[in-house]
């Protein structure tokens, strides 16, 4: 479709397309949307994306070290607006990729996907800005009601797959579960399965963390700070130096599918203990101010017990135990989930059970943090065949397809998290953008 | 050229305030802070402050409430004294008695000794001859009233107290949690008596700047010192950012503000017997030797634990954190004035940088430290990192004005009041006593209902909400019709903007959708957590604390 083309190129180029344009382009994307279900299935390889925040020079930095759509699938989490100069072009870029390759392309909602948040922080007044009138935010806020809340992904391997940055003397491909990456590729810390004790439910699930949450006392420095990475690393595992290496092993082929990794912006909700429930909500509203909608979008894990009450007024906080009885009771691996700064780009908590992916670097032009990306590779072992159907099939299955593939799982006690590569990146260079004109100013000192 | 006389000559502070003493020198049409004598002072219903704004219709209260009235007259009191001013051709400026009653700052001054051709005034021969005396930042002032050198103490001893706190390494999360031990460092100190020193010169017992610095002290009937600085430590404590949240904002500002008009009300700034002060010169040793070095420490507050944006439009606010200094800073540029004339509304001081050079690096290292504007845009470069139009874009907006700084400080007046004053997120923190009185101006006009206020009154009404309509954005950055009218100029006759026109409630624009956010229930929310990690931002706007 050669007009949506022509409006990918232009927000490639951060130029806002007409507002006539955005009314169709929010239109067939609430078509799109509306089929999804609350939780979507996406198959691995998938690469998880946490907050943008309208760093659209931060988001085009983050297509060039994950791969370029449609090359790479992606799973955004949500908060693509508010607080940046470039909500607009941002939510309505990754909306127009998501209507011309719906299938490479999830987006969930955010807390900031919201009428009410964005009136707040930041993204009706740059609407209002850039079209003079709140119609955009309009539809922006009309597609917001129908993103998913979650996403189930599935047939996520236990292995990585071999990468180009991989030094020579890289340990065995199904040993590792974690590799930091830097911008470039190059590995910065590699992390190795424990072996494995079986017959605990959350088995081999005491993995080296790669940043430290605080539960397992590991932690590095070695993802901070810049792209160039240093390897040291207190983990217990082997880390290479960085550098380009060998490549071409046959890494990937082995290893079983892991458990399903759940998707969703903030966390869990006291009011959901089974991922079928997060189906039964009827999302295409406003986010409410409370209930199982809004904690999702809204709640932080902390090292607490059981769940508190969220500083931030809304949501709540969940403790490693809670993670651990809903991961079991869900099969799942691995929550992923955004909605909070991490100074590193991303952290692990709870055993590995939880990892925050935040993918907004500088954030504020001032936090001075780095982003990062998840990638899950694709199991192919054969054994997750049923997760790598194509197209729509799981996509509004009601929660029938996923079932079948955790009960697999689970009987084969294959629940120890996918092989997880994170890529760590920093702010986008400033030189490319050119200064705007000075606008006009607000009426106040006309 | 020279902008209209004030509209309307208002009388003087209306009956209900605390009578002013023997003010007979104001000029009416430039009202100032009223000073409580020091018999009623004794009398006074000091009380501590509470908060009072629940609602939206509570904001709407305090638009017309004598709180409302004094903060703003305080405002731009103190912003006309930053104004430079026209000098007579004698260009012996530390010597000029300005004769003109219309803004000498205390009220127990003797009349000033008659200089006729300076007391006849306002023509001043011809623009040639005129020798402008502006008021930047590092400029030497006369003698500081000792109440303004012993804030600087505490200011001082404040900031060291950063010292005794430092900064927790760790899992670095956005906002310091030491910045909780070092507030309640704060609290201890204030607790200990830390303000009593600023209260002393009440009653001209301080003793002259420039002396000897020695306080005869107490005295009998000081009794109300105590409940008075009761009173005010409130104000003071709120000018520190909130060790909760760990944020710092324009409310925190306002506080330290109404802080420092408190100190006015209570009359320490002036001192009889220190002779003459020129037309604002207490104003300016408040504004220029208290507050810009509150905002110093406040600066390194924020650098110190990170200190989040109390409540942020992201890249569409003004600044972070701060408002007051882009008036005064302003005001500091903006066009000279003889001492009865008003601020302008345009024009900038002869010499003055332009507006564009704030989006200079090289020029705002330039004049950040003679201008309050330019040393709030340094702290933004300071702390930033990105093109200044892309992380600042409403600033950078305001660079482009080609009236002037008195343009800019028109707008910055009317902006503050819409987006600080009138907001709820922002002033619903502020407590009323008896000095920001909860109580009706009876003067005031009935607000203009913005776009603001009836979404939140509505909301407010109904769920006793925070949440603010998209209304309240539109008004920051959009280029849109704001709230205030513009009229022909500052009506320096009451609250400055409280009721500059009378459009009427103005219709949502871009209007709520009704399927807005349902309203909360009674559940508690809004309590802390546990706090050790849960600092990154993006708070509730419906969470009540």
């Amino acid at each position: 479709m050669s007009d949506l083309d022509r409006a990918i190129a232009q927000l490639r180029a951060c130029r806002p397309i007409p507002e006539a344009e955005v009314r169709q382009l929010c239109h067939k994307a609430r078509e799109l949307l509306i089929e999804e279900g609350n939780v979507v299935t996406v198959n691995a390889p998938v690469t998880i994306c946490g907050d943008i925040h309208g760093q659209f020079h931060d988001l085009m930095e983050l297509f060039r070290v994950g791969g370029d759509v449609p090359d790479t699938n992606y799973l955004f989490m949500g908060d693509f607006v508010d607080r940046g100069f470039y909500s607009l072009e941002s939510f309505l870029l990754l909306l127009c990729l998501k209507v011309r390759y719906p299938d490479r392309m999830t987006l969930i909602r955010g807390n900031h996907e919201s009428r009410q948040i964005t009136t707040v922080y930041g993204f009706y007044d740059e609407c209002l800005r850039k079209y003079g009138s709140a119609n955009v935010w309009r539809y922006c806020c009309d597609v917001f009601d129908y993103l998913a809340l979650g996403a189930i992904v599935l047939g996520a391997s236990n292995t990585l797959p071999s990468s180009s940055g991989q030094p020579a003397a890289s340990p065995p491909a199904d040993e590792v579960e974690i590799e930091v990456h830097n911008a470039h590729g190059h590995v910065i810390s590699r992390f190795l399965r424990p072996k494995e004790t079986k017959g605990d439910g959350t088995g081999g699930a005491r993995t080296a963390s790669p940043n430290g949450g605080l539960s397992n006392g590991v932690s590095s420095d070695s993802s901070s700070g810049s792209g160039s990475g240093s390897a040291s690393s207190s983990a217990p595992a082997n880390t290479g130096p960085p550098g380009s290496g060998a490549s071409g092993s046959s890494g990937g082929s082995v290893g079983n599918p892991a458990g399903a990794v759940l998707c969703v912006h903030g966390g869990l909700s006291p009011l959901i203990d089974m991922v079928d429930k997060i189906r039964l909500l009827d999302r295409k509203q406003e986010v409410p101010h409370e209930g199982a909608m809004c904690d999702l979008l809204w709640s932080d894990p902390d090292e607490i017990d059981g769940w508190g009450l969220s500083p931030r007024g809304a949501g709540f906080l969940f403790g490693a135990d809670i993670v651990k009885v809903f991961n079991h009771r869900n099969d799942l691996s691995l929550i992923a989930r955004a909605h909070q700064l991490v100074m590193e780009g991303f952290k692990e908590m709870f055993d590995a059970s939880i990892v925050t992916v935040w993918s907004a670097p500088n954030y504020c032009y001032r936090c001075g943090n780095v982003a990062a990306l998840l990638e899950l590779s694709e199991d192919e072992s054969g054994l997750g065949v049923l997760a790598r159907s194509n197209g729509e099939v799981n996509r509004s299955d009601g929660g029938v397809g996923p079932r079948g593939v955790l009960m697999e799982n689970d009987l084969m006690g294959a629940r120890s998290g996918p092989a997880r590569r994170y890529r760590v990146f920093q702010a986008a260079p400033q030189d490319s953008r050119g200064m705007p004109a000075k606008k006009p100013v607000a009426d106040y000192f006309l | 050229m020279d902008p209209p006389p004030a509209p309307t000559a208002t009388p003087t502070p209306s009956s209900s305030t605390p009578t002013p003493s023997s003010s007979s020198a104001r000029t009416p049409s430039l009202p100032q802070l009223p000073i409580l004598s020091s018999s009623s002072r004794q009398t006074h219903p000091f009380t501590t402050p509470t908060k009072r704004i629940h609602t939206g219709a509570d904001l709407t209260h305090f638009l017309t409430s004598l709180a409302y009235r004094d903060i703003c007259t305080f405002i731009l009191q103190l912003n006309r004294a930053l104004c430079p001013r026209k000098l007579p051709s004698t260009p012996t400026t530390t010597t000029t008695t300005t004769a003109t009653p219309g803004a000498t700052s205390t009220s127990q001054l003797p009349p000033p000794p008659v200089s006729s051709t300076l007391n006849t005034n306002p023509r001043i021969k011809s623009q040639s001859q005129t020798h402008v005396q502006s008021f930047p930042l590092d400029a030497p002032r006369p003698a500081d009233p000792l109440a303004v050198i012993r804030l600087r103490e505490i200011l001082a001893q404040v900031e060291g107290l950063i010292d005794l706190a430092p900064p927790e390494a760790g899992p670095r999360r956005f906002g310091n949690v030491a910045f909780r031990r070092w507030y309640g460092l704060l609290e201890e100190r204030v607790a200990g008596g830390l303000l009593r020193t600023c209260l002393v010169p009440v009653d001209g017992k301080g003793g002259k700047v420039g002396e000897d610095g020695s306080e005869e002290g107490g005295g009998g009937g000081d009794e109300w010192l105590e409940t008075a600085a009761e009173e005010l430590k409130v104000y003071f404590l709120g000018g520190f950012g909130s060790a909760q949240r760990l944020d710092y904002g324009t409310g925190h500002e306002l506080s330290f503000l109404a802080f420092l008009g408190g100190l006015w009300k209570l009359g320490v700034f002036s001192q009889p017997g220190r002779g003459q002060e020129e037309d604002g010169e207490v104003e300016r040793a408040v504004v220029l030797g208290v507050f810009e070095p509150y905002l110093r420490v406040v600066r390194r507050l924020i650098l110190t634990y990170n200190l989040e944006p109390a409540g942020s439009h992201g890249v569409w606010g003004l600044d972070d954190h701060s408002f007051l200094p882009y008036i005064f800073g302003s005001a500091q540029l903006t066009r000279p004035i003889t001492d009865s004339e008003p601020m302008p509304l345009e024009g900038s001081a002869p010499g003055a940088p332009k507006p564009a050079d704030v989006a200079k690096p090289a020029s705002v290292d330039l004049h950040r430290e003679s201008n309050m504007y330019f040393s709030a845009i340094g702290f933004i470069n300071d702390v930033k990192k990105g093109p200044f139009w892309e992380h600042s874009p409403i600033l950078y907006d305001i660079s482009g004005i080609k009236d002037g700084w008195g343009k800019i400080n028109k707008g910055m007046i009317k902006m503050f009041n819409a987006e600080v004053l009138a907001k709820f997120p922002v002033v619903q923190h502020f407590p009323f006593g008896s000095l920001f009185s909860w109580d009706v101006d009876p003067d005031a006009q009935a607000p203009v209902l913005s776009m603001h206020l009836t979404a939140t009154a509505t909301a407010g009404s109904t769920a006793g909400t925070s949440s603010s309509g998209p209304g309240s954005a539109a008004s920051s950055a959009a280029g849109l019709p704001t709230p205030m009218p513009t009229g022909p100029g500052i009506p320096y006759s009451r609250a400055p903007w409280a009721g500059a026109g009378s459009s009427g409630p103005t219709p949502p624009r871009g209007g709520v959708p009704d399927t807005g956010p349902p309203p909360p229930t009674a559940f508690p929310r809004g309590v802390p957590g546990r706090a050790s990690n849960q600092f990154s931002v993006t708070k509730a706007p419906w969470a009540k604390d």
